[in-house]
């Protein structure tokens, strides 16, 4: 064991100061530390997916980050996917993603959902009308046991078909 | 703000990363235990040097089996009614041997997981190594090591049980006889989140509460009670979130039991979270099995009578529920939906050194239909018939229901020869021939592969797997605002109870599904529960609860009819309100009344809570005179059409389209079914075409983490086509069981659709390992003459979705 390290970070655009043993893993930061219980450990090496978060916007996998690594990153879990109060009428709204993995039945035992709702949102964020074989390859890295990836599938494309269908009514519009 | 439309209930929290699986429910202060595991698959152990470990910093316990003998009760089968079966006692720590690598050996108990498996490492574990045993045939050979001293040979089990006379025509000489092989080899459910058990004690009062990632709550608390004597009434399991179960939560594992027991010697809450190590390498492992089956036929491809000889590579004995009971269901099932009644079986568990099998969703029955599905195709390529005209000659004749199987099952299930044609017409079955034969033509190994099954749903298993039954027990209470609580002892591990359980009721009520609040999995709530397996929720769950929503709906009306001085027959319930004649009583109102005892009805109890045992009283647990025995109380059906093509350079298999009709009866939530379905059938295609437990030559076992274990992923897995019969049961709800058809069904599709593919080259499938390696020794051994590398080019060259 190596001595206690500081490390500030921003998570879910809060700022967090940390001390812990270099070898501590980002996903046990999270859960044990700051109580944000949305990254699950389901194989511990970077199998499944089910701890994606984001770093600085891109996609990780919490099992296989050390913390220390993190000095001054931005992280985002599950919890914070939609920053606090963003929602409509500054409520706590979900995510196009989530209401539609909900719709579509994209979730059975929600234990790897988080990491969906992550990859996803951030596949959505880059190219907001990904074909069905883009959807596919990028979640290909999302393990779930449970739904077969029909709705989880069909709930991306159908967030990218509501932003074609409104991108082309503001076309329309203008 | 509107709530946005979410389809579950359960959705909002899981979505937002606030479901609360067991790792999630840990609380400072909580201890954490590693369990150090036998490197070795047999081994005798010679000592355990615990004492470095011990003084390790944040180390708060070290426990070996010997610290637990005399407070700890080794655990056992309760099978004594079943005649054979080697009555075993097994300690929740080795002790003189291990019996398979990963079997634990040692506890550590400390302040965080990580110092506990520092110390774990400290441990000096002295083993002597014995000769390991990995497959049937090294168990079964003459002189092979014992697992078990004291046993004569390393079989836990052989049963041997014979309908009809299936012998005199197999063995007469007046039948031709089909004899064939068929392999299944071993897989995991390999839920995403791990088994885990997290307990605590309460010395004040003597109550200990174990949460536990486990499918039969109630189960469990009668198991550990039993090992750490203490009194049922003291002890609460509770199962939270599941992160997915498939039958491998089904059992009562020795960790759950020791996690109970250290919190009770430290006093203080221990928790232990199944790494994925641990899972592949010590938690439950499926399906591997040998078939040895004759049929005697006639020369028009009907069968006349069935042996088969099954025997169970079960790896560890040491396994409750009984590992083997899903063999008992394969060989009960075998016959699946083909009309055969002298049939005879002998099924044979044989102990290895392996971790334990035990139960993965279908429960033995994929097995069953695979084998079953493949000797009927087998068949009519002898017999140079077309499979589906065997097919339909051996198919249990539509019409007079319970068809009563050899076994003793009664199936109650639509007309399956129509079922078979509404699949063939939706699915475009001859269709897909014609662009099949235009496919072979330009070289592609395409096939089309059927499949048919019954399911067993809704089980009373008291015989077969260990002492518990299948009934179901259910309190609903309407409460004095006008909320419900609906209270059952299943389970939810992703089959979305709490929406459909609010929706029955809240239908019964005429109340809205969002005033109904579900629970379930904990054994404060019920009195008693079987939990969710065997496709049983919907059918034993949704029945008590109807039960009990009945008999609350039945004392509203008492209620309101004491009240306005009126007969209970001039009372109706509708949209939430009491009604006799122009007086409208809003429920919530007879609800408050009721309990708060503003109102005293004579002749009702005061309070709108009933509760209700469901017990469909159709099944028969134990064998009659002549060894037939009903397990399920209702059964499902469902038939399967896959199309499928094989890389010839590479063995790979790709399943490009599958159609599934599915008759479960009245359907609650369809979309729910249909994930069921969609979800069972990528679990049959990753058993059959990507998945493999394996071990080498030394018992190591070769798979230990995801990495070794490839899953189906967005990649693999096509979206089904799902249609649905909706044949109500006789049971209260008319439901049937299905959340294991897909699964059951899937691997004899597609088995049955690349023996198709693999016709031209006249290599039979006989095994459930269609892995790409597989395959390719398949395809070697067919292809005298084959240009592997034009079939390639050919099959490479344009994938309709561009995939690869």
């Amino acid at each position: 064991m190596t001595a206690p390290r500081a490390v500030q970070l921003t998570v879910n655009g809060r700022p967090v100061e940390v001390v812990l043993e270099p070898r501590e893993l980002l996903v046990d930061t999270l859960r044990d530390r700051l109580g944000l219980t949305g990254a699950h450990v389901g194989c511990g090496h970077g199998s499944c997916g089910a701890c994606a978060v984001l770093v600085d916007g891109v996609g990780a996998r919490a099992c296989l980050v050390l913390t220390v690594q993190l000095e001054g990153a931005q992280v985002t879990t599950v919890e914070g996917v939609l920053p606090a109060g963003s929602g409509p009428d500054g409520g706590d709204d979900l995510h196009p993603v989530q209401v539609a993995l909900s719709r579509c039945h994209g979730l059975q035992c929600g234990f790897c959902t988080p990491g969906v709702v992550l990859t996803a949102a951030e596949l959505l964020a880059e190219q907001p009308c990904p074909d069905e074989r883009t959807v596919r390859e990028r979640l290909a890295g999302q393990l779930c046991r449970c739904t077969g990836y029909a709705g989880m599938v069909e709930a991306v494309l159908a967030v990218a078909a509501e932003t074609a269908g409104s991108d082309r009514e503001r076309a329309g519009d203008g | 703000m509107a709530e946005p439309a979410l389809h579950r209930k359960e959705d909002r929290r899981l979505l937002t990363g606030r479901g609360r699986y067991l790792a999630d429910l840990v609380r400072p202060g909580t201890a954490h235990v590693a369990l150090l595991r036998s490197p070795l698959a047999h081994a005798r152990i010679r000592a355990i040097d615990v004492a470095a470990a011990a003084a390790h910093p944040g180390v708060l316990a070290v426990v070996t089996q010997a610290d637990l003998e005399g407070h700890v009760q080794r655990l056992h089968h309760h099978l004594p009614m079943l005649p054979g079966l080697r009555q075993l006692h097994w300690p929740l720590l080795a002790d003189g041997k291990v019996r398979f690598a990963g079997e634990p050996v040692v506890a550590v108990v400390a302040t965080s997981r990580a110092v506990a498996e520092d110390a774990a490492d400290l441990v000096r574990l002295d083993l002597e190594p014995l000769p390991p045993l990995t497959s049937i045939d090294e168990a079964l050979a003459d002189g092979a090591p014992l697992v078990y001293d004291d046993w004569t040979d390393n079989v836990l089990l052989r049963l041997e049980v014979a309908h009809g006379d299936a012998a005199s025509a197999i063995d007469g000489g007046t039948h031709p006889v089909l004899r064939r092989r068929i392999v299944h080899h071993r897989v995991t459910g390999a839920p995403l989140e791990g088994h885990g058990a997290l307990a605590d004690h309460d010395p004040g009062t003597g109550r200990l509460t174990l949460h536990a990632s486990s499918q039969s709550p109630h189960f469990l608390r009668t198991v550990v009670a039993e090992a750490l004597g203490m009194p049922e009434s003291r002890l609460r399991v509770v199962a939270p979130d599941i992160g997915g179960a498939f039958g491998n939560k089904g059992h009562y594992l020795r960790e759950e039991i020791l996690i109970a027991a250290l919190a009770r010697r430290l006093d203080r809450p221990v928790v232990w979270s199944q790494d994925r190590i641990e899972g592949m390498t010590a938690g439950i492992h499926s399906r591997q099995q040998v078939h040895d089956i004759e049929i005697a036929h006639r020369p028009d491809g009907r069968i006349v009578a069935m042996r088969a000889h099954l025997r169970a590579d079960l790896g560890s004995a040491e396994l409750y529920a009984l590992g083997m009971a899903p063999a008992f269901a394969t060989a009960g099932t075998l016959p699946s939906v083909y009309d055969i009644q002298d049939y005879a079986f002998v099924v044979e568990g044989v102990v290895t050194n392996k971790a334990p099998s035990g139960g993965y969703r279908g429960y033995g029955q994929p097995q069953a239909v695979l084998s079953m599905e493949r000797i009927v195709d087998l068949l009519a390529d002898q017999l140079g018939l077309d499979p589906m005209f065997v097919r339909r000659a051996n198919l249990i004749p539509d019409g007079v229901r319970p068809y009563v199987t050899a076994g003793g099952s009664r199936l109650d299930v639509g007309p399956l020869s129509e079922q078979l044609d509404e699949l063939l017409a939706a699915g475009g079955y001859d269709e897909l021939r014609k662009r099949q034969a235009a496919e072979r033509a330009a070289g592609r190994l395409v096939g089309i592969g059927v499949g048919q099954m019954v399911e067993t749903t809704a089980a009373n298993p008291h015989a077969l797997a260990g002492q518990f039954g299948g009934y179901e027990m259910a309190t609903v209470t309407v409460h004095p605002d006008g909320h419900v609580s609906a209270m059952v002892g299943t389970t939810s591990h992703g089959q979305g109870h709490e929406t459909v359980y609010a929706k029955l009721v809240a239908d019964t009520l005429t109340v809205s599904p969002d005033v109904v609040d579900v629970r379930e999995g904990d054994t404060d709530a019920v009195a008693y529960g079987a939990g969710t397996w065997g496709s049983r929720s919907a059918v034993m769950g949704g029945g008590a609860l109807l039960l009990a929503a009945e008999r609350v709906r039945a004392k509203m009306i008492a209620f309101a009819a004491d009240m306005l001085h009126q007969p209970a027959e001039a009372v109706t319930l509708s949209d939430g309100a009491l009604r006799a004649g122009d007086v409208v009583l809003p429920l919530s109102m007879v609800a408050n009344l009721a309990t708060l005892h503003a109102f005293a009805a004579p002749s009702v109890e005061p309070g709108l809570s009933a509760s209700a045992v469901f017990e469909p009283g159709n099944t028969q647990a134990f064998p009659d005179e002549q060894g037939k025995l009903n397990m399920a109380a209702t059964h499902s059906s469902g038939a399967g059409l896959a199309l499928v093509e094989v890389d010839a350079a590479t063995g790979r298999v790709r399943v490009r389209e599958a159609t599934i009709l599915h008759d479960c009866g009245r359907i609650i939530d369809r979309i729910i079914v249909e994930g069921q379905i969609q979800g069972g059938f990528a679990q049959g295609l990753g058993a059959v075409l990507l998945e493999a437990v394996e071990y080498g030559p030394d018992g190591a076992p070769l798979v230990r983490t995801l990495q070794d274990y490839p899953m189906p992923t967005t990649r693999e897995v096509p979206v089904v086509r799902v249609l649905h019969q909706e044949t109500p049961s006789e049971l209260p709800g008319g439901f049937r069981g299905m959340g294991e058809s897909a699964a059951i069904l899937a691997p004899a599709m597609i088995a049955n659709a690349v023996h198709d593919a693999l016709r031209p080259l006249g290599v039979p499938i006989a095994q459930s390992d269609l892995r790409p390696p597989a395959v390719r020794d398949l395809l070697r051994a067919g292809g005298v003459g084959l240009d592997l590398d034009a079939l390639a080019q050919g099959a490479l060259a344009e994938l309709p979705d561009g995939r690869t």
